[in-house]
C-alpha cells in the first residue's frame, strides 16, 4: 500500500528583485522585477507503507517546501498528492490526524506549561480517548525516558530533553505517518541514540511510516535502508542508501603517510588507482575494483618508499553526498 | 460541541499558566481600568464646557461609552490578533497550527485568549449603570437579551475587521501600520455619529462601521428611536462582518508560503 503518492508535484514561488541606488528603489515602487523561482520542481515520489525514507539535500534544495506540501500546510502549485489516501490541503483538518509532524527548529509545546499539560491539551485536539492516551502513550514515555520531565514547564528543558518531548508530542494520537524536519539538530550523541532507537522501535511495533530530512546524514544510514536526493527542486537520486554507496564512489581509499617527501613518479602506476595528495608526505590512493587490489598496492608502495603509517578509509555517505553535490555526479 | 469542550480546556489551561503570575495579572487590570478612568474624566472635562454634543448629554455620553466597554472587553479577550503577522507568519508559527486538525483561526483565538480583558465589561456595566440611575431609564425583561445580541454584534464588527486587515499578512510580508491605526479610528465609534462630518459618519457606518459598536445599539436603550433603524441593524453587520473576515481567512490560508528555516 502506498502511503504516499505524488506527482510531478511543483512549487513556485515568486519573488522580485530590488534595482540598486535611489532612482532605483522609485522605479521598484511602480514595477517590481518579478522572478519565479521553483522550489519544488515536477517530483514524483512513492513511499510504501512501514518504510523509513531519508529525505536528504542541500539548504534550499526544496526538502521543507516538499515536507510542507505533504503535510498540507503550503498548497502546491501544480501536480497531484495522495497522502494516506487524502488531498492534504484540500482535506487538511481530517488528513491532519493521521500524521504526526516534528520540527526541529520549531516547538510543538506550549512554552509556559508542563509538559503533561501540553500532552493533555493535544490529546483534547486530537480527540484520544483515555484508553487510547494511557495505552499508547504509556509505552512512549517509558522508551523516551521522559517520565520524569512531565511536570516540569518546556521552558526549563534542556535541547535533548525538549527534543525527546517533541517527539512524543507528535505521536499523542498514534499516527501512522511521522514527517521528521531535522529532528536532532543541536543534539549530542546519547539523545541522538536514544532517538534512533526508539524510531525503529516505532516502526517496527506499529509499521509507522516515517520520512526524515536531516543534515546529520549517520541518522540516515542509522535508521534509513532508502533515500532520496533532492539538488535544487529535482530528485537526483531514489533509490536504496548501499546502492548509492556502491554507485558513487567504488571501492576504497587508503592514506599513506611517508617519512619523507614522495614525489608521483615513485608511486606505482595501476590502472584502476587514482592518487590524490594530501600534503607533502602523505598521499591518497582511490582503488576501483576488488578487494585484493588494497593489499597489492599496500604492498608495491611499502617495497619502494619507507612508510610511517597506512590507513585504510570506508568512504562515508557524507561524503559521497558531498561529492555528488560538488561534481554533480549523474545519477540513475 | 468539540470546539467548546476545547475552549473550555484552553481556558482552564490558560487561568492556571495565568494564576502563576498574579502580580502580572493585576498590573494589567489596574491598567486597563486607569485607560477607561482617562476615558471617562475626558468626557466629563467636555461637558464641564457644553451642556449637549450633537443633541446628546452628558449622561447619555457616558451611557454610550459604557455599553461600548462590554463588547469592546469581549472582543480584547478573544481576538488578540493584533499582531498576528509578526507572531505566527513571520516566525513560521502558523505552520505548527496548520498541523493539527481544528480550524486555524479558532486556534489562533484559543492561544491568545486574554480573559482578565474580561474585567472591562464590569467596569461598562457600572458605568451603564451609573448613567442609567442619572438618566432614570427603565427597562424591560427583553431588554436584556437585546443587549445580549447587540454586545455580541458589535464584538463580532471589532472581530471582523480586526481579523480582515491580521489576513493582509497572507498577501504581503512587510510590516505594515494598519492595525494601531485601526484601534485609534475604532475610538470614534464611542461618540455620537452625528457630531462627525458626512463622509466620516458614512465610513463609521458602512465601512469600518466602528459606530454599531457604541453609539448606534446604545441610542436603543436610550430610547433615541430615531436611530432604532441602525441599532436593530448592528447584529446583521456582525454577522456579516465576521463572515467576510472567515471568507478573507481561508481564502489567505491557501496562499500562505511559510517562513523559511
Amino acid at each position: 500500500m502506498n502511503v504516499i503518492e505524488v506527482q510531478n508535484l511543483r512549487k513556485e514561488f515568486n519573488s522580485y528583485t530590488s534595482r540598486p541606488g535611489l532612482a532605483g528603489a522609485f522605479r521598484d515602487l511602480f514595477t517590481r522585477n518579478y522572478k519565479i523561482h521553483a522550489a519544488v520542481d515536477n517530483i514524483s515520489l512513492t513511499v510504501k507503507q512501514g518504510e523509513m525514507v531519508g529525505y536528504i539535500g542541500e539548504n534550499g534544495a526544496g526538502k521543507s517546501t516538499t515536507i510542507k506540501m505533504l503535510t498540507g500546510i503550503l498548497t502546491p502549485t501544480s501536480g497531484s498528492i495522495m497522502v494516506n489516501g487524502m488531498n492534504p490541503h484540500k482535506q487538511r483538518e481530517e488528513f491532519v490526524r493521521t500524521i504526526g509532524v516534528v520540527f526541529g527548529q520549531r516547538s510543538q509545546l506550549w512554552w509556559d506549561i508542563a509538559v503533561q499539560e501540553s500532552f493533555r491539551l493535544l490529546k483534547k485536539v486530537y480527540r484520544v480517548s483515555d484508553e487510547d492516551y494511557n495505552h499508547h502513550m504509556g509505552h512512549v514515555i517509558e522508551t523516551l525516558e521522559i517520565g520524569p520531565l512531565l511536570d516540569k514547564p518546556v521552558r526549563k528543558l534542556s535541547l535533548g530533553q525538549r527534543m525527546r518531548c517533541e517527539l512524543a508530542a507528535a505521536l499523542v494520537h498514534n499516527p501512522p505517518l511521522l514527517f521528521l524536519d531535522e529532528p536532532t539538530i543541536g543534539l549530542d550523541v546519547l539523545v541522538k541514540l536514544k532517538i534512533r532507537k526508539f524510531l525503529q522501535e516505532i516502526n517496527e511495533q506499529y509499521k509507522t511510516t516515517i520520512l526524515l530530512t536531516t543534515h546529520d546524514l549517520t541518522d540516515i544510514e542509522a535508521l534509513c535502508e532508502r533515500v532520496v536526493l533532492l539538488d535544487e527542486g529535482k530528485i537526483i537520486y531514489d533509490g536504496r542508501l548501499d546502492q548509492l554507496q556502491e554507485h558513487a564512489v567504488e571501492g576504497k581509499q587508503i592514506e599513506f603517510e611517508f617519512l619523507s617527501e614522495v614525489s608521483r613518479s615513485s608511486l606505482p602506476r595501476v590502472e584502476n588507482i587514482q592518487w590524490e595528495q594530501k600534503d607533502a608526505t602523505t598521499w591518497l590512493g582511490y582503488i576501483n575494483g576488488d578487494e585484493q587490489m588494497v593489499s597489492r598496492l599496500i604492498s608495491d608502495v611499502v617495497q619502494k618508499n619507507p612508510i610511517k603509517n597506512v590507513r585504510i578509509n570506508e568512504v562515508s555517505t557524507e561524503e559521497i553526498v558531498r561529492k555528488i553535490y560538488e561534481e554533480g555526479m549523474a545519477l540513475t | 460541541m468539540f470546539y467548546l469542550s476545547l475552549f473550555f480546556q484552553y481556558a482552564s489551561q490558560y487561568l492556571k499558566t495565568r494564576l502563576t503570575y498574579r502580580v502580572d495579572m493585576v498590573i494589567e487590570i489596574l491598567s486597563d481600568l486607569l485607560s477607561q478612568g482617562v476615558n471617562l474624566i475626558f468626557i466629563l472635562i467636555v461637558f464641564r464646557h457644553t451642556a449637549f454634543l450633537g443633541g446628546w448629554n452628558r449622561d447619555e455620553i457616558i451611557f454610550i461609552y459604557g455599553f461600548f466597554l462590554v463588547p469592546y472587553a469581549i472582543f480584547s479577550s478573544f481576538f488578540n490578533i493584533w499582531d498576528f503577522n509578526e507572531r505566527y507568519i513571520v516566525k513560521g508559527e502558523m505552520d505548527r497550527i496548520l498541523t493539527r486538525p481544528v480550524h486555524s483561526l479558532f486556534q489562533i483565538i484559543l492561544e491568545r485568549i486574554e480573559l482578565e480583558s474580561l474585567f472591562g465589561a464590569i467596569t461598562g456595566l457600572l458605568v451603564m449603570g451609573y448613567a442609567m440611575a442619572n438618566l432614570e431609564l427603565t427597562f424591560v425583561w427583553y431588554d436584556i437579551l437585546i443587549f445580549i445580541l447587540m454586545v455580541i454584534g458589535g464584538a463580532l464588527i471589532y472581530a471582523g475587521i480586526f481579523i480582515s486587515i491580521a489576513t493582509i499578512g497572507f498577501w504581503s510580508d512587510s510590516r505594515t501600520d494598519i492595525m494601531p491605526m485601526m484601534y485609534n479610528i475604532s475610538n470614534y465609534g464611542r461618540y455620537p455619529i452625528n457630531i462627525y462630518n458626512k463622509v466620516i459618519q458614512f465610513v463609521l457606518t458602512w465601512i469600518l462601521p466602528f459606530a454599531f459598536v457604541g453609539v448606534y445599539p446604545a441610542s436603543y436603550f436610550l430610547n433615541r428611536e430615531e436611530w432604532y433603524g441602525y441599532a436593530f441593524f448592528t447584529p446583521v453587520m456582525g454577522l456579516l462582518f465576521f463572515g467576510i473576515a472567515i471568507l478573507l481567512w481561508n481564502a489567505g490560508v491557501k496562499r500562505y508560503r511559510g517562513a523559511g528555516n
